[in-house]
């Protein structure tokens, strides 16, 4: 590398890094982000392609997914500008906060006339009194408005310098640094966090499980190592038990809440007992969070089916509808026949390759069950009958003359659970807390600086007053009117005063 | 349920606003100092009407009254109104009030044209109730109402900066006060706003949602539109301290930050699918 090649790339290196820590590409990054966010409210996110391709058609379905458009707050170029955002208050930070810092804390005691004159809040004054008397009545009212002064005794006089609300002038750099807390509290939330549904039943107990995350390195760029977050799905030893699920209901019929009360063990000891949560009120144990999050009907299990049997040639019905319990062999009354339930789908379908039932959709769309029929312990029949279809709600039990019929069905009503582990949530917390610290600090605290120079001249005392703030010009031309007022004498000053 | 007093208060508010509107679009004509007691003292009594509303829609219906559009609106005009009457009284500067109160009798005008079912009161679906919910709303709708004042300013500012300009004179315009002040007093409308919306839109709001669903943020289309509403007044106040960007160009991003907040507010709860949808219900 050449001397002038270093030349070129330093160069570039401090365009690249002076663009990067301009104002300018804060405002282009923050309505570039401000903007194209609106995509992602109009396009619906996270949806089936087909959705997609019904909505858009296929040509610009194609389009959307190519880029990203149906997640595209979790797309890679999304993501990349929120970094250059990053890096765009880092860069500033580092450019910015030394200088400033260094500015701030310096107190220029001692300046001259001239300099308080070239300020943009400035009063000159010759009053008819002591020099002490006045420096005396000066630092009165700077003390009263709670300034922090030093002084210094020139050759001509007393130079004052008196300021406060230091603090204002980083509230700035407060509010940039939360902003940066609350995105690593985000992203470390992404990585480690998990969150996960469960359906629960009445008195089933489910062991909880975690997404634990490893980091491997396996792969490199450049012979650079990149390491790589995988998610693994384990078993914890903590234990979930439903013991109750209950809706609660406004007189006028609307839900008013769901709840659930939960028992929870770890390693075999209850450690929870009996809580209810619902909308709003989560249980929280060792950072895994339990939230009410919906209900509803079983797809794949029911409490009780209800039959009848018929007789196959004159149709009648022989016996009353008797329950069956789900999963629990029981007599036919009259019969020597058992019969078991130990099947059901909520909406059926059948896939040919592999021969197996399942259910299309988590609604009762078209329930069916499958039904065991025994006799002397022998199994003789096995069927899915199907509950909304009169030609198919019933089997012929062999070598005999009934029929049963699926007549109806109780179902299982199941609470939907949010588990949620997410350590980022605290970060992100402190990071919120932060931001409106340093948003009150940058707003309200103002950064007063008060110069005073006090002069002996003739039979009175020359004073020129002045004064900087980085904010609110207004409001402190009145507050250096008001020092100004207070060291004049007494008659001048009007009634009030 | 009975919801016979909150309807009536609004009507009288309703009528007492649109008067309040018309008194200050009076004094900013005509200049007469009597006209702009009469009409501070209109916005004082219209404030009172819609205080009243918002009480009994609160005994009414025996939860705060953000649950749908229609109180949330009346809160919106309620929270505005006092806000601008705290800057009359701090800066004496009674003009801006024609435009503010316009944008108050607009708000309340939308209301009263809401469909009918708003009227009624529902009770809370499980996700609202919560106390985080209740601040969020009200912490929300503070900084709405900043970002209201400072929409008024702004377009104060740009017409007041042409003139000043030009050197050009209107007996309208000349009446506006400087637009040094103006540009100051809309800074300050936006940080009280920026402060509060952050804290109740977006924190609040994120504190409520990881109660009621376990995630504090999702992206659905109401967060989505307030982090882009966030980052419009975000760039409001970098533009500020900006050079070239100074003066008209942070007035315009202060009026395109009010655009997004309305349609943040209405746009989002008709338009777009969503977590928040709950609101046309």
């Amino acid at each position: 590398m050449t001397v002038s090649d270093r030349g070129i790339i330093k160069s570039i290196g401090n365009k690249i890094w002076g663009l990067f820590g301009s104002l300018k590409f804060t405002l282009f990054i923050l309505f570039f982000l401000a903007i194209v966010s609106v995509i992602g409210t109009v396009i619906q996110q996270n949806q089936p392609s087909e959705f997609y391709v019904r909505e858009y058609g296929s040509k610009w379905a194609s389009f959307i997914v190519h880029v990203g458009l149906e997640d595209m707050y979790h797309a890679w170029w999304f993501s990349t500008f929120l970094l250059l955002l990053v890096l765009n208050i880092i860069i500033c930070t580092i450019d910015r906060f030394p200088p400033k810092w260094k500015a701030t804390l310096e107190s220029k005691v001692g300046v001259d006339n001239r300099f308080i004159k070239n300020l943009l809040n400035n009063h000159t004054v010759v009053v008819q009194e002591d020099l002490a008397v006045l420096r005396e009545k000066v630092l009165t009212i700077l003390r009263k408005k709670r300034y922090k002064i030093k002084e210094a005794n020139g050759s001509e006089g007393v130079s004052i310098y008196a300021w406060k609300g230091m603090v204002g002038r980083f509230g700035s750099d407060v509010v940039h640094i939360s902003l940066l807390l609350i995105i690593s509290g985000a992203i470390i939330g992404s990585i480690i966090g998990f969150k996960d549904f469960g359906a629960f039943y009445e008195g089933e107990v489910t062991t909880i499980p975690v997404k634990n995350f490893k980091l491997t390195i396996d792969r490199s760029w450049y012979g650079i190592p990149l390491p790589k977050v995988e998610k693994q799905k384990e078993a914890t030893d903590i234990q979930l038990r439903l013991d109750k699920f209950w809706i609660d209901y406004y007189e006028s019929g609307q839900i008013k809440q769901y709840n659930s009360i939960l028992t929870l063990s770890d390693n075999g000891k209850e450690v929870i007992k009996g809580r209810q949560i619902w909308v709003n009120e989560p249980l929280s144990y060792k950072g895994i969070t339990f939230y009410q999050s919906s209900y509803g009907l079983a797809y794949d299990r029911i409490q009780q089916a209800e039959f009848l049997l018929r007789d196959n040639k004159t149709q009648k019905i022989i016996t009353p509808p008797f329950e069956v319990d789900w999963n629990t062999m029981r007599d036919i009354q009259g019969t020597d026949y058992k019969v078991k339930v130990v099947g059901f789908v909520s909406d059926f379908a059948f896939d040919p390759a592999t021969k197996t039932v399942f259910t299309k959709s988590a609604e009762h769309n078209n329930p069916a069950v499958y039904v065991e029929i025994y006799k002397a312990d022998k199994l003789v029949l096995n069927r899915w009958l199907f509950y909304k279809y009169a030609d198919f709600n019933f089997a012929a039990i062999p070598d005999s003359q009934y029929d049963i019929v699926f007549n109806s069905y109780k179902s299982i009503v199941y609470t939907g659970l949010s588990i949620n582990k997410d350590p980022g949530t605290g970060v992100v917390w402190v990071g919120s807390a932060l931001m409106v610290v340093g948003f009150f600090m940058a707003f309200f605290i103002f950064h007063k600086r008060i110069w005073v120079n006090l002069k002996n001249s003739g039979n009175g005392t020359e004073v020129h007053i002045g004064g900087m703030i980085n904010k609110n010009k207004f409001i402190f031309e009145r507050e250096l009117v008001e020092v100004v007022e207070s060291i004049k004498p007494s008659a001048s000053r009007g009634v009030n005063k | 349920m009975k919801v016979i007093m909150s309807l009536l208060f609004f009507d009288m508010a309703f009528w007492f606003y649109l008067a309040t509107m018309l008194l200050y679009l009076g004094y900013w004509i005509v200049k007469k100092e009597w006209l702009g007691q009469v009409a501070t003292i209109m916005a004082i009594i219209s404030t009172f009407a819609i205080s009243m509303m918002l009480i009994s829609r609160t005994m009414e219906a025996g939860h705060a009254p953000f649950s749908n559009l229609y109180e949330s609106m009346t809160f919106f005009v309620w929270i505005m109104s006092i806000a601008y009457l705290i800057m009359e009284f701090k800066y004496k500067i009674r003009v801006v009030g024609a435009f503010v109160m316009a944008i108050a009798f607009i708000a309340m005008f939308a209301t009263s044209r809401l469909p009918y079912r708003f009227q009624n009161i529902e009770p809370l679906n499980p996700a609202l109730q919560s106390i985080w919910f209740e601040l969020h709303v009200f912490s929300a709708f503070i900084g709405y109402a900043g970002f209201g004042l400072a929409f008024g300013m702004g377009i104060m500012y740009l017409i007041k900066s042409r003139f000043e300009e030009r050197k050009t004179s209107h007996f309208l315009i000349d009446r506006f006060p400087t637009s040094a002040i103006l540009d100051e007093l809309s800074y300050k409308s936006v940080a009280w706003g920026f402060i509060f919306f952050t804290l109740g839109a977006l924190i609040l709001g994120a504190v409520w949602a990881n109660k009621a669903w376990g995630t504090y943020w999702s992206w659905d289309p109401k967060e989505t539109w307030s982090l882009i509403t966030w980052f419009i007044y975000a760039a409001y106040l970098h533009a500020r301290v900006t050079r070239g960007w100074r003066g008209k160009k942070a007035a315009y991003v202060a009026i395109f930050g009010f655009l997004s907040t309305v349609f943040l507010y209405w746009g989002v709860s008709f338009v777009l699918p969503g977590l928040h949808a709950y609101a046309t219900q």
